[in-house]
């Protein structure tokens, strides 16, 4: 089953993400913000990046920019869950090449189905 | 309280040291209750993560996890997972509202009071210069859009 980096500094946000993604099967890996998620990113691969955008130390759009700078992760999935809702935040992920943007809070239903469409 | 115009013709109002003492004060006890407020609901999300932990590793047990009677409740935990979200939205409407009550409160107390007798001008904390990034008043799941 495919490896999820779930990125957020909230404590109930990562078991949200956890508790809905493994229960669908999937293997999810947790990282506190986005400079936690970059290490991780480099140890190991993973399929689908879903991850925070305010967080401390390093934001959502600076870790979608910092991975696509890698070539092992130029095509890879990354989902942007955030409270930001604005449309300026929005473009502003689709520039730093976010593959798509969820506001807060999810539907355990409508997230697998949004990450199985975009890993598949 | 005064007002008058001052060389620049931005108008100036007069307010007295105790009043302008006093709305500081308010607004770092409510910054105060604000921050209380936060370590409640972290505290309280600490213990009903727990409670979500216990059961959903119950309904998890391979004697149950054919269940048909226990569906529902695994429907009604699943979900739960959406309105469990509320304390990462409430925390940062907490901590965004702290910093413009603070910011406040620095402010005029910098303003008004500082520059007075050669006094120091009290640090002036940054107040956020974009809207609350929390705009939802509900706990219905946000939009979804693919790029």
């Amino acid at each position: 089953m495919a490896l999820i980096l779930a990125v957020d500094d909230s404590p109930s946000m990562r078991k949200m993400v956890s508790f809905t993604l493994t229960g669908a099967g999937y293997q999810v890996v947790e990282a506190v913000d986005g400079v936690d998620a970059f290490e991780k990113a480099q140890a190991q691969s993973f399929d689908l990046v879903l991850t925070d955008q305010n967080m401390p130390r390093l934001d959502g759009l600076g870790l979608t920019r910092k991975l696509r700078e890698h070539p092992q992760f130029k095509n890879t999935p990354i989902l942007v869950l955030t409270t930001e809702s604005s449309d300026l935040m929005k473009q502003a992920g689709r520039a730093a090449g976010a593959t798509g943007w969820l506001v807060k809070p999810f539907d355990p239903a409508r997230l697998l189905a949004v990450i199985k469409k975009v890993i598949n | 309280m005064q007002s008058n115009h001052t060389t620049s013709s931005i108008p100036v109002v007069q307010l007295p040291v105790v009043l302008v003492a006093d709305v500081q004060d308010s607004l770092l006890v409510v910054v105060h209750d604000l921050n209380r407020l936060d370590s409640l609901l972290a505290h309280t999300m600490t213990n009903l993560l727990e409670r979500f932990t216990v059961a959903s590793a119950n309904l998890a047990d391979p004697a149950l996890v054919n269940s048909v009677e226990l569906n529902a409740v695994r429907s009604a935990l699943t979900a739960a997972v959406t309105e469990l979200q509320f304390q990462d939205m409430a925390s940062q409407l907490i901590a965004h509202t702290s910093k413009i009550l603070q910011g406040c409160a620095y402010r005029l107390a910098a303003e008004s009071m500082g520059s007075e007798d050669g006094e120091a001008v009290p640090f002036v904390e940054n107040v956020p210069d974009r809207p609350n990034p929390v705009t939802q008043d509900e706990m219905d799941a946000g939009s979804i859009e693919l790029f």
